[in-house]
């Protein structure tokens, strides 16, 4: 979830230290492993929204439209498919960039496979804001995705063309 | 033919990508090549999502070892014998993992554990039944560990210096583990601390003698 190994191991040895700071206040209302998640996806959040500079909540971390609270509508062109594109470091680039909340529910369901209803008691929010911040993260991603290939195309050509003026 | 433009499709896309169709989105969807893109791309991207979680790796060790000493310095758990041998030995493992010298090294273990079973019982019965008096090895191993440290003396004090720190720390640990095994004689786990305290000793006397003859 955070795209970086050193940062991972400190945040494992951070989950694994509230977990025994915290345990004695596990009354068992979840199941454990539930409760054992929610304090890891809680410190993990905490660390991103450190980094981002922002003190907020699940909500307002995302980025709504701003006009209509829903995803940027980018129809797209049948030419530009990310289909050939979407390698692993592309797409970490692009999950690197979601804000927190995007990137918590979309690695919690499309990379680790959790369903909606274990997401919403895990980052204690409803199952509809979970189904709704994974569409809205992957329209994000698809957007990000696009900018990277087309800049990535760019490159290409301007490698292609100091190239070509080489040979003359 | 559909009465769903692509705005309507797109107000019905995250219901799409649940499962949940309708027939005029089909329908939208089979004459819009925008949206037919747009939704390729989607698919794309959970699909590569999910073969990223194929990626899970175990957390390497030194996450526990210095989880345990943070546990252990708010007062969350109190060392143990074998915690705190366990500590100490994947701490040695760390520092001397870069610098292999087995044909060294290997002298010295030998050594090391002929004594180390000295301590443990007060004589080795070889195969044939002989007992072997396992002092003068004692003896040998002393001279040679003297003979390590001389070499480092005349060197760089503050190489020297730290060395020797290492190397009363690596006795302090075999004497712990030794202390364990002779406790727990038939004690796997304590035999196996003790074997990586010898290890861990032979492979620093190595060390030593190494740096001496490159000076």
């Amino acid at each position: 979830m955070v795209g970086n190994t050193a940062e991972a191991e400190d945040l494992t040895q951070e989950a694994f230290l509230q977990l025994f700071r915290k345990i004695s206040t596990f009354r068992g209302e979840s199941a454990f492993s539930t409760w054992l998640h929610r304090l890891a996806v809680n410190v993990v959040l905490m660390k991103l929204r450190k980094k981002s500079g922002k003190e907020t909540s699940l909500e307002q971390v995302t980025e709504p439209d701003e006009e209509s609270g829903s995803p940027r509508r980018d129809f797209g062109a049948p030419d530009l498919k990310l289909s050939g594109s979407l390698d692993r470091v592309n797409i970490q680039r692009a999950v690197d960039q979601l804000p927190p909340g995007y990137k918590a529910v979309f690695v919690l369901h499309d990379v680790q496979g959790y369903e909606h209803n274990e997401i919403a008691e895990i980052m204690g929010c409803s199952i509809g804001n979970s189904k709704s911040q994974l569409h809205k993260a992957r329209m994000r991603l698809r957007e990000l995705l696009h900018e990277i290939v087309r800049e990535k195309a760019r490159e290409d050509r301007r490698a292609a063309e100091s190239a070509s003026s080489g040979e003359d | 033919m559909s009465t769903m433009d692509c705005n309507a499709f797109w107000n019905q896309l995250e219901q799409w990508m649940e499962g949940e169709r309708s027939s005029d989105a089909r329908a939208h969807l089979r004459g819009c090549p925008n949206c037919r893109s747009a939704l390729t791309d989607l698919d794309a991207i959970r699909q590569s999502a999910s073969s990223m979680g194929d990626a899970d790796v175990a957390p390497p060790d030194r996450i526990w070892i210095s989880l345990r000493a943070q546990l252990e310095e708010e007062g969350l758990i109190h060392a143990d014998r074998h915690g705190w041998a366990d500590t100490v030995k994947g701490w040695f493992e760390e520092i001397f993992a870069v610098v292999p010298r087995p044909a060294l090294a290997g002298a010295y273990l030998v050594a090391l554990i002929a004594v180390g079973l000295a301590l443990a019982a007060p004589s080795y019965r070889r195969s044939d039944g002989a007992q072997i008096p396992t002092r003068p090895l004692t003896a040998q191993l002393n001279t040679d560990e003297e003979h390590a440290i001389s070499f480092v003396t005349d060197s760089d004090p503050a190489v020297a210096a730290s060395l020797r720190k290492n190397l009363a720390i690596v006795d302090n640990y075999i004497a712990l583990c030794e202390k364990s095994v002779q406790e727990e004689p038939e004690n796997e786990i304590a035999r196996d601390y003790l074997y990586g305290a010898y290890l861990q000793k032979a492979d620093l006397l190595a060390q030593m003698t190494e740096r001496g003859e490159t000076r």
